[in-house]
């Protein structure tokens, strides 16, 4: 166990260590002055050029250039946006959690709605029902987020008008964001009525969770389908069955734990693949998250902002991902491999 | 149990049907208390005397500040404001003001005034742009694009304050738009208890960054290319319907805007695009107001460069592409053709000037008699944003490529975003541009001076860098006198004077639109500024 | 008389056509390899195909309806855009650049993917360990993230964007790969052929690469929808892709600022990219059904 664990810690530091080596070499590589893209400070004349230089140690070789760097992470400094002038870990922390929450209500959809449907359509394999639901969910699976995010725009929220497009919260709301989750910054907000507000966000969350959502659960129902059908086709249910134990129980002792073990391991593409879509569907929804606020700074060349929200985003998803190895490897340490492909 | 994704869709739905009435009906008058308005960029400063762009007057000037006077937005003739009265001498060189008492300024979480409004914030808010020596002048850059554009500063000789409510202004030449030029949006009162207060501190230029005027609502927070809030400001000194909160929801896409518009997330937009005005007129619950617009969209050669400088050259380019083409593609029907500089809205219009013609064979000719037989290539740049004057300038810029290309010319497009664009054509980085202008008051002068006079280059309004003696002559001899039809006349030679040239090509005028939702009340459109949010309500 | 043989020959099918009979059993597999075929056709034939150009503007016909609508006209099936443009003509060059770049893509990552995947695999020991779990953690990065910042470096166009999307399907390769390479290493055969004296290259083009071109196939329909969705939503998003070129994602792009007026510039392209996503993932799971079936019987 220990064992484990600090593997797991050695892999994580080492990933990180080589992600804030790539963030460190996109300064040079981006075009533009270096120091500009490192601070994201415009030295307003050559003495400030010289004082900056030496602050951020840009006079030495590059291995003391990299370890500075490194301090100033951990240490919070981040530097400044080129395009608002604000620093970076101000926005990333509104940001941030913006993302993480819509994702997280698309997983939470996902993994309740998924998974049983999945488990339903692999124990009825082959049969009608099965069939619908494959269908059902190949076709999901294959429609473009962004598309059917303007398909849901347009008859939820142009003509029904049912739903709002645009932000978290209605802007006549002005909510402190203290965890930077906007149902729980509700709850904590004073002198405003919270069921207004509630509701006024709910609504807002609504077509945006279930655009990413939907793709995600269809990927989930797939996933879960197939490993359930492979459980189905083992020896030992074959065993349980002729020594006659009846179909609930042969589900609910024996398909249910082993079909659910391999598709935690699947999870970490339907993760990545989850923001991606998270990412894309923001910019329509105008939802202030790390996507929409990444895809603005490509857009205004704002490459100190590129640099670390790319390490950002990148540190949030490896962590997950390591968790969740780790996790399984807990869990099921009779695996040596795990699948990463999706099926 | 079964669950089906469809049943959970529609489950889904219903929650949301039974939800939005349960809105509706409980907490309307929350929903009725603010008022959000779609823009579509971000100011650069909020205080509209250190920008001409209308993005930062319509954000700032009607809300945040008044001025010593106003436009009656139907009439257009002058009215007064925190001047309750004031006096022009015979000679026409002294303007005097009595101030309107009573007058408070904002109290906020950054500043509490002492005093009413008087004498002192009035030259304080002069002398800021007029005096070089003033302890303000240079702070958040020292460029006031407007008066610079006009010369006004040159032409003041004195503030002086006759006592705390009154105040005297002399000038060197008669001047027949200055009046006007105190009620446009830039000439806003600025309160110099408050200017004290930030320099003893040691942040002076907080002071275009966090404002303090007398109009009817206080600044509260800022978030670029997000929102703006602001709230009511509670003393505000005319009666009228204030909302509680006012909110910019800053939206560059024009559609967006338009949906938002259409799902109420805004009572109201700026700048509709004009494929979207006929949606916005079908559309029961919208209102589309319309009035001719005070504007002029062109298309400006920097004569700076060659081979802009040679006057063949600009003509044959301007032979080369057909207006009325350029008027069905990209205004649809919300547009005239424009023969000069004026529109038809403003008193000193010449209906029969001369224009020139779509005539590619003359612009070939004229090109190859300047030297120029195989054509050349040469930059537009295409203004990024959209405005009433020009709604869609990449498409614009597009089909004058190809009918330059025709005439043997290549023509490359560049586009930036605003802040950056208007910095580079301030620099005279380009060859062309497709931008335009909205006239700030009802006097000609206000089109012609900022446009084409050499004392404009420097401030950036001039976007031809063109600078003519004859040209600015004429335009001194048609302030000099008050007699309309004598300036009448004097117009008419200058539109001679740019037809010959042709620094611009101009256009068209266009219509100036207000989109908004029914439940707005007391909505109208301003010619002579920007959008104007005391006085509106929403009801239901 | 040697005209024909007296013996019927026994006739043995090829894993190929085995696969191909278990293919075609499916209804909806062929289905979906007709629509993809018919997508393949409108790629490679498009120059010929489309009855106009794709870039050239019509000012006289600014938002004409589809066919099917009343103020439609047959000559522009799909109607035309807000500059003029005719949508099918545009859909369909949309249809070479995305499946085109898609395809030459997932090729280019095979390539990559395999090599490194194969150099892993025959690796033993810490060395590979660690580049395994490297591997498997930056296989975790989305590939929007690596867009992005490659656009920064290298700036937008669709070039670019196509090397971002390599860069991200490369992981998926290199993965299944190694897996694949180091089950086979242990198996007998491949012990046979070492002891026969065969050394890694030979091992590899002799033995194990025949073997996995149907793991590829497989491995490379699925990184075909991925690549096809992420080139078009790179094109959306205006990282890729750049006006006038006609690309799916960029064409619906284009749409968006005239969705109310001419709601057909984003239903129709979006319909395309679904439908030939659809296809592919049909076709994909057609053919793993159908490896399923051959293995396992």
């Amino acid at each position: 166990m220990i064992r484990i664990l600090s593997r797991y810690s050695i892999l994580f530091i080492l990933t990180l260590l080589v992600l804030a080596i790539l963030s460190f070499a996109l300064a040079y590589l981006f075009p533009g002055d270096v120091l500009q893209n490192l601070t994201g400070i415009v030295p307003a004349n050559e003495i400030q050029r010289e004082a900056l230089m030496r602050q951020y140690r840009l006079d030495q070789p590059i291995v003391f250039q990299f370890v500075h760097y490194l301090g100033n992470l951990l240490q919070g400094d981040w530097g400044y946006s080129s395009a608002s002038g604000l620093s970076l870990r101000e926005e990333i922390g509104i940001a941030l959690p913006a993302t993480i929450e819509l994702s997280t209500y698309a997983i939470l959809m996902a993994m309740f709605i998924g998974i049983p449907l999945g488990y339903y359509a692999g124990i009825r394999s082959y049969s009608t029902s099965d069939h619908a639901i494959n269908a059902l969910s190949i076709t999901t699976y294959s429609i473009p987020v962004y598309w059917f995010a303007l398909i849901l725009i347009l008859i939820f929220s142009l003509n029904l008008e049912v739903a709002p497009i645009s932000g978290r919260i209605s802007l006549l709301f002005d909510i402190e964001p203290v965890t930077g989750f906007i149902l729980i910054d509700i709850l904590l907000a004073e002198g405003i009525d919270r069921g207004v507000a509630l509701r006024d966000a709910f609504s807002h969350l609504v077509i945006p969770t279930f655009a990413i959502g939907a793709i995600t659960t269809a990927s989930m129902v797939r996933i879960t389908r197939r490993s359930v059908i492979d459980v189905k086709h083992r020896a030992y249910i074959a065993a349980a069955r002729s020594r006659g134990l009846s179909g609930w129980r042969i589900f609910s002792q024996h398909v249910l734990r082993n079909a659910l073990l391999p598709i935690l391991p699947l999870m970490v593409i339907q993760i990545t693949t989850l923001i991606t879509n998270a990412m894309i569907v923001e910019t329509l929804f105008s939802w202030p998250g790390i996507g929409s606020w990444l895809i603005q700074a490509i857009y205004q060349r704002d490459y100190p902002a590129l640099r670390v929200g790319m390490l950002a985003v990148s540190t949030l998803v490896i962590s997950l991902t390591i968790l969740i190895d780790l996790f399984n490897r807990i869990i099921d340490p009779s695996r040596e491999k795990y699948e990463r492909a999706s099926v | 149990m079964r669950i089906s994704s469809l049943g959970y869709v529609a489950f889904i739905a219903t929650l949301l049907a039974v939800l939005s009435a349960c809105t509706k009906r409980d907490e309307q008058a929350f929903y009725n208390s603010g008022l959000i308005y779609c823009s579509e960029s971000n100011p650069v400063t909020f205080n509209p005397q250190l920008d001409t762009s209308s993005t930062t007057a319509d954000a700032t000037a009607h809300q945040i500040y008044d001025r010593l006077l106003d436009f009656d937005p139907e009439t257009g003739r002058i009215v007064p404001s925190l001047a309750s009265s004031w006096l022009v001498s015979d000679d026409g060189l002294t303007y005097a003001f009595q101030l309107r008492r009573d007058v408070q300024f904002h109290t906020t979480d950054y500043f509490t005034p002492s005093r009413n409004f008087n004498a002192d914030d009035v030259i304080f808010s002069i002398d800021r742009w007029r005096d070089k020596n003033h302890p303000f002048h240079y702070v958040s850059g020292g460029r006031y694009p407007y008066f610079e554009s006009l010369g006004l500063a040159d032409n003041i000789v004195d503030v002086a304050r006759i006592n705390g409510y009154r105040v005297e202004i002399t000038l060197k030449r008669r001047d027949s738009s200055f009046l006007a030029n105190l009620a446009t949006d830039f000439s806003v009162i600025l309160s110099a208890e408050y200017g004290q207060q930030l320099q003893a501190q040691g942040f002076p230029n907080r002071i275009d960054q966090y404002p303090i005027g007398t109009g009817p609502f206080l600044f509260e927070s800022y978030r670029k290319d997000h929102f703006i809030r602001f709230k009511q400001n509670p003393d505000y000194w005319i009666e009228q319907a204030v909302a509680k909160r006012l909110i910019y929801d800053i939206t560059p896409r024009s559609s967006l805007r338009l949906a938002k518009l259409m799902t109420g997330e805004c009572d109201a937009t700026a700048f509709p695009a004009q494929t979207e005005l006929e949606v916005i007129r079908a559309k029961e619950d919208l209102v589309l107001a319309e009035k001719p617009g005070l504007n002029i969209g062109f298309w400006a050669f920097n004569t700076q460069r060659p081979p802009f400088d040679n006057q063949d050259v600009r003509r044959a380019l301007a032979a080369a592409i057909d207006k009325n083409t350029l008027l069905e593609a990209v205004y649809f029907d919300s547009a005239t053709r424009a023969k000069t500089l004026l529109p038809a809205a403003s008193w000193a219009f010449q209906s029969d000037a001369d224009d020139t013609a779509y005539n590619p064979v003359l612009a070939r000719k004229l090109l190859s008699d300047a030297g120029f037989p195989n054509g050349f290539s040469m930059t537009i740049w295409a203004m990024p944003v959209e405005r009433a004057y020009n709604p869609n300038a990449a498409k614009m810029a597009e089909l004058i490529q190809r009918y330059l290309a025709e005439v043997g010319v290549t023509a490359t497009i560049v586009s930036y975003d605003w802040a950056t664009f208007r910095r580079h054509l301030r620099e005279g980085l380009h060859d062309s541009v497709l931008i335009g202008w909205s006239a700030d008051n009802g006097d000609p002068d206000n089109f012609y001076r900022p446009l084409l006079s050499c004392g404009a280059i420097p401030s950036g309004t001039n976007r031809a860098m063109w600078c003519n003696q004859d040209y600015d002559r004429l335009l001194d001899e048609a302030l000099a006198t008050d007699n309309i039809e004598e300036r009448r006349a004097i117009y008419q030679q200058v539109n001679r004077l740019l037809y010959e040239r042709l620094p611009l090509v101009p256009i068209a005028h266009a219509f100036r639109y207000q989109a908004y939702r029914e439940e707005l009340q007391g909505m109208e459109i301003n010619p002579f500024g920007g959008v104007r949010f005391g006085g509106v309500s929403k009801t239901l | 008389m040697p005209q024909f043989s007296l013996y019927e020959e026994a006739f043995h099918p090829s894993p190929w056509h085995r696969t191909w009979v278990a293919f075609r059993e499916s209804h909806i597999a062929i289905v979906g390899l007709f629509v993809l075929a018919i997508f393949v056709i409108f790629s490679l034939f498009a120059p010929l195909l489309t009855p106009y150009d794709p870039i050239a503007q019509n000012i006289d016909g600014l938002l004409i309806p589809p066919s099917w609508q009343p103020n439609g006209s047959i000559s522009y099936l799909f109607g035309t855009d807000a500059l003029g443009r005719d949508l099918f003509s545009r859909i369909m060059y949309g249809c070479r650049v995305t499946l085109g770049s898609g395809f030459l893509m997932v090729v280019l990552a095979m390539l990559i993917g395999v090599s490194i995947g194969t150099f892993a695999g025959m690796l033993r020991g810490v060395r590979s360990s660690i580049v395994n779990h490297l591997l498997d953690a930056l296989m975790a990065i989305p590939t929007l993230l690596i867009a992005i910042i490659i656009v920064a470096i290298l700036g937008t166009g669709l070039v670019n964007s196509m090397w971002a999307i390599t860069l991200a399907l490369i992981p998926q390769f290199v993965h299944r790969t190694r897996s694949f390479v180091r089950a086979e290493m242990k198996k007998e055969y491949i012990l046979a052929s070492r002891l026969d004296g065969a050394n890694k290259w030979q091992l590899f083009v002799h033995s194990i690469l025949p073997n996995m071109t149907e793991m590829l196939v497989v491995q490379g329909t699925l990184a075909l929808s991925v690549a096809v969705i992420d080139i078009s939503a790179l094109g959306f998003l205006n990282l890729g892709a750049q006006s006038p070129l006609p690309e799916l994602g960029a064409i619906l792009a284009d749409g968006l600022d005239v969705t109310y007026l001419a709601p057909w510039n984003v239903a129709l392209p979006g319909l395309t990219i679904f439908l030939l996503v659809l296809s592919i993932n049909i076709v994909g799971d057609g053919l793993r059904s159908a490896l399923r079936k051959r293995v396992s019987h």
